[in-house]
């Protein structure tokens, strides 16, 4: 059976069939939308069930000749990274949409279409093993976000989309030409287009050396800038705070949650294992832009006036722990890496689904209104307390565990670094805090006085949203060789692929 | 002269016949508007079976002046549904107008005669007869809303800078025959190729070289000769504008393929550069303008300059020894010509009636007003800005590919391209930010799409949603581009 076609094309077809349910009835696409969406989650999940941990590269491969000019194929297969990364992203998906059902009220059918399409982009940038059909996934993602983020979204969202996609364009569009000079180089060498754009045949012929260092430093830094601009990295996340605090709530939870993995996701699968020399080469600028993301975005969350914009700068802070792992080239960072990914979807994710609860009732994100909302929504703001607490790392909580073994990882490399990194922990500490301080307890606001018997405490749907988001952080906080054993087979090729000795 | 050679030049006969059907249609039903189109229609769909059913001879005809091969019947299925689809859209827009169908209908078919004489030429001197039969009703089209002052403003401009550079052209076609002592092209090849091995390329060839470029670059509108495009475009009435956009742009690279490919071939080494510089000036100065528009018809004449860049980046890997970019150039027309006659198209109906400007404001709602148009205008725009899986991506695909398979220079000019078409994002995604994110403006007419105006737009939508999709049309160009291998 064909599995990843089916989870990736399954989205699709629910789109299709939203396209041709009447427009009058918004509850049907409602959930004809969450029961797709809810189907393909199942799917992933006998996918996570079926995936055998013990063997090594790929697997539930898919593999159909497509332009067989150039030897593009439609090849799809899983290992345990992107095994992971597809149940986040269909958990994520069922998730946004349901919290959808209140917030959006106005052209419904147009809003499921385009989540479930940007839900196949996202599943296909994941399974995708030919380097075209990745680049073609990739780009499908921009384009409902960018309607979601334009029509949905705040006041300012036509700014915010516009910069999203500029920013996105330039940076794929690049990559594009690092693509095709790579297929090409292939081509070349090989004397024919079999192969060309197939993932593990280029893997391959990097590993024994065959693409030469100037070449990999141009293609690796094409690559880089497209991933780097996803992630996003210092100094290449300006279109970030814009683009979380003008969409709409469930598109805050997936660009966060899932589609700043992309760019991680492109950096250890792609980046790194076909350009080792290049990697290699640019790891010292890398880490130092990663310590400048995690200090710089902790330092501007600290004075952000709106809960969504500091939850967004927080996200740059949180993000660079990630690619500080991803490039000390270690086991220990690498986890930590692919662990923070995770968590970051997790936590990030349940913050915003919060703060959109608290916005459709207040209409209303900045920090200095809010005051006492402990008294009035208790339950709200004991989930709100959780997800804080475990955005800052507490022990027990999935955060602590991806952040201490980027500590470690980076420690064994270099030393200074993880301290530095490290003491951004209390940054951390400091700005949640504070926020929640201000926004939960002393006395009830004036504001918040004046909305009256508006401001009740979260429904029920609201709470289904979010509680499989904090079974998962307790889970993983505690268990996370629950993660860390999917991740033994793709670490170690990773680690092969660096040309990092496996000890 | 035989009759077999009547036989190889069937399309072009059949064409003037159609040409000539509707004209005398139109004379013994005057002002009938629907007898006309159906004679145009069912006259293009004959030309086209004739066409098809030469498809994979290889003929010469009238001592060797025309050629008959897979690259002339990739050509002139193209310009027939140019030609074709201009007619679909056009009618919607004349008729309110009260212009008239029949001379509109015969006009452009004798046009499309043109650029098909282009496809099958093998003589210079053929060439530029043919060349002046596709631009000369060009001429009359885009001043053809003779009461409108902008419409004639365009046309004067585009009279007068269009026979300047045809006899630009002519001049450097003169030295071309003065250097090899002959117009046919293939004979001019061989003489071409012995002096490029002796060494000696005299200083007339050079100047005839740059004449001709310029003549070129004229009529397909590259930078910095291409002062005509925004005004004729804008002035036009926007059928034709549709046409313009692809019709003479394409026949322009026809003129290439024949003239600079077939016969100057063996000189690529030589204008590589120059093809580089003009290939890199186009896109960038087009998109740059464009970014500054208001008005959607401007905005697209200013983004088709860009895309004769994008072109020209496939005839640049050409001329550095890459084969691929002459199947790149081709399929790169194709996409072209759908996507931008679809985009065209919207506008047309969206000035259905009389008065409606082609501003950027008229857009606003169109999603919410009118959910195909909308969609399609949307799938048309991000087409153009080269949005996988839709036909624009392919087209730059393919240019791209051949340029970074050329290396060197070619790979900054891809890298150049890349730059741009994220920059031109930027003006096509305005047009959809208007459409779906704005409220429509009130009291705007429902615009009513006829039928033909309809199926016009379902061809130019469904091409380009799926030609990528199907290598079939990436086969074709490839075999047609091989007839170009020496």
């Amino acid at each position: 059976m064909p599995i990843l076609s089916l989870i990736a094309f399954l989205p699709l077809l629910g789109a299709l069939l939203i396209a041709v349910l009447p427009a009058g009835n918004p509850n049907l696409v409602r959930r004809t939308a969450l029961g797709t969406a809810l189907v393909t989650w199942v799917l992933s999940l006998l996918l996570l069930l079926w995936f055998a941990l013990g063997s090594a590269g790929f697997q539930f491969k898919e593999t159909l000749d497509w332009i067989p000019a150039f030897g593009i194929q439609y090849k799809l297969g899983v290992d345990g990274l992107s095994v992971l990364m597809v149940v986040l992203t269909t958990t994520l998906s069922w998730i946004s949409i349901l919290a959808s059902f209140g917030p959006i009220k106005v052209r419904v059918k147009e809003y499921m279409i385009s989540f479930l399409v940007l839900e196949v982009g996202m599943i296909g940038v994941f399974i995708a093993l030919d380097l075209f059909l990745f680049y073609i996934f990739w780009e499908i993602v921009l384009v409902p976000m960018y309607l979601i983020i334009g029509i949905w979204g705040g006041a300012n969202r036509i700014y915010a989309t516009m910069k999203f996609v500029l920013y996105t364009l330039v940076g794929s569009l690049l990559m594009l030409v690092a693509i095709l000079a790579t297929a090409f180089t292939y081509q070349s060498a090989t004397g024919g287009w079999t192969g060309a754009f197939d993932y593990e045949k280029l893997q391959a012929f990097a590993a024994a050396g065959s693409f030469g260092h100037n070449f990999q430093m141009l293609a690796f830094l094409a690559l880089f800038l497209a991933f780097a601009i996803k992630v996003p990295m210092f100094p290449f996340h300006t279109w970030l705070p814009d683009a979380h605090t003008e969409a709409p709530t469930a598109g805050s939870v997936i660009l966060a949650g899932v589609l700043l993995k992309l760019g991680a996701y492109g950096l250890i699968r792609f980046a790194v294992p076909l350009y080792p020399f290049a990697a290699h080469s640019f790891a010292w600028p890398i880490i130092v832009l990663s310590v400048i993301a995690i200090v710089y975005g902790a330092v501007v969350s600290i004075v952000q006036p709106d809960l969504k914009r500091l939850i967004a700068y927080s996200s740059v802070s949180h993000m660079g722990f990630v690619t500080l792992g991803i490039f000390v080239f270690t086991a220990a960072g690498l986890q930590g890496a692919i662990l923070q990914m995770i968590n970051h979807g997790l936590i990030t994710g349940g913050l915003f689904l919060l703060v959109g609860i608290v916005y459709e009732r207040t209409h209303d994100r900045s920090i200095e209104k809010m005051g006492g909302l402990a008294a009035i929504m208790p339950l709200w703001s004991t989930v709100f307390g959780f997800f804080i607490l475990a955005s800052i790392g507490l022990p027990g909580l999935s955060g602590f565990v991806g952040e201490f073994l980027v500590f470690v990882g980076s420690f064994a490399f270099a030393p200074g670094i993880a301290v530095a990194s490290i003491i951004v922990m209390v940054l951390a500490a400091t700005y949640l805090l504070w926020m929640f301080q201000r926004v939960a307890f002393g006395a009830v606001s004036d504001f918040l006085t004046g909305l009256g018997d508006h401001l009740t405490d979260m429904n029920q749907v609201e709470l289904v949203t979010v509680a499989p988001l904090a079974v998962l952080i307790v889970v993983f906080g505690i268990f996370p060789s629950v993660i860390l054993d999917f991740l033994r087979g793709p670490i170690q090729a990773f680690l092969l692929a660096a040309g990092v000795a496996v000890g | 002269m035989n009759w077999a050679d009547l036989g190889t030049i069937a399309p072009v006969v059949w064409a003037v016949l159609v040409a000539a059907a509707v004209l005398v249609v139109d004379l013994a039903l005057p002002g009938r508007r629907a007898p006309a189109i159906a004679v145009a229609l069912a006259g293009l769909a004959i030309v086209a079976l004739v066409i098809l059913s030469l498809a994979g001879h290889t003929e010469r005809a009238f001592g060797g002046a025309y050629t008959l091969d897979s690259l002339t019947t990739f050509l002139d299925m193209l310009f027939l549904a140019i030609g074709a689809m201009t007619i679909l859209f056009a009618n919607d827009y004349l008729e309110p107008r009260g212009l008239p169908i029949a001379e509109f209908a015969a006009i452009l078919i004798f046009a499309v005669t043109g650029a098909m004489l282009i496809a099958g030429s093998a003589d210079l001197l053929l060439l530029f007869v043919a060349l002046e039969l596709m631009v000369l009703p060009g001429y009359l089209l885009v001043g053809f809303s003779r009461r409108d002052p902008n419409s004639t403003e365009g046309a004067i401009k585009y009279f007068l800078l269009g026979s300047f550079s045809s006899a630009i052209l002519l001049f450097g076609l003169a030295y071309v025959w003065g250097t090899t002592g002959s117009t046919r092209v293939d004979v001019i090849a061989v003489a071409l190729t012995r002096l490029v091995a002796t060494g000696s390329i005299q200083p007339g060839l050079a100047m005839g070289l740059a004449f001709m470029t310029t003549g070129v670059a004229f009529k397909m509108a590259a930078v910095p000769f291409h002062y005509w495009t925004p005004d004729a475009y804008q002035g036009s009435p926007t059928p034709v504008t549709a046409y313009l956009s692809v019709g003479p742009k394409i026949g322009a690279f026809a003129i290439v393929l024949r003239l600079f490919v077939e016969a100057l071939g063996p000189l690529k080494a030589d204008w590589l550069p120059v093809v580089i510089i003009l290939a890199a000036l186009t896109m960038t100065l087009g998109n740059l303008v464009a970014i500054t528009q208001d008005n959607v018809k401007r905005m697209l004449a200013y983004s088709s300059i860009a895309h004769t860049g994008y072109i020209l980046v496939g005839l640049a890997a050409y001329a550095g020894g890459q084969h691929s970019g002459i199947t790149a150039i081709l399929f790169y027309g194709v996409a072209y010509t759908f996507m931008n006659m679809g985009a065209f198209a919207v506008i047309a109906a969206l000035q259905h009636w009389p008065g409606v400007t082609s501003q950027i404001s008229t857009f606003a709602g169109l999603g919410r007003r009118d959910p195909w148009l909308g969609l399609l205008m949307a799938i048309f725009l991000l087409s153009l800005t080269g949005i996988p899986p839709l036909a624009g991506f392919w087209a730059k695909f393919y240019v791209i590919l051949a340029a970074v398979q050329g290396g060197g220079w070619l790979t900054v000019l891809a890298v150049l391209a890349m730059l741009n078409a994220a920059a031109a994002a930027f003006y096509y995604l305005r047009v959809v930010v208007y459409m779906y994110m704005r409220e429509p403006a009130e009291g705007i007419e429902a615009t009513r799409p006829s039928l033909l105006f309809r199926v016009g737009l379902a061809a130019t939508g469904i091409v380009t949603v799926f030609i990528g999709l199907i290598p079939v049309f990436q086969t074709l160009a490839s075999n047609a581009a091989d007839v170009l291998k020496v």
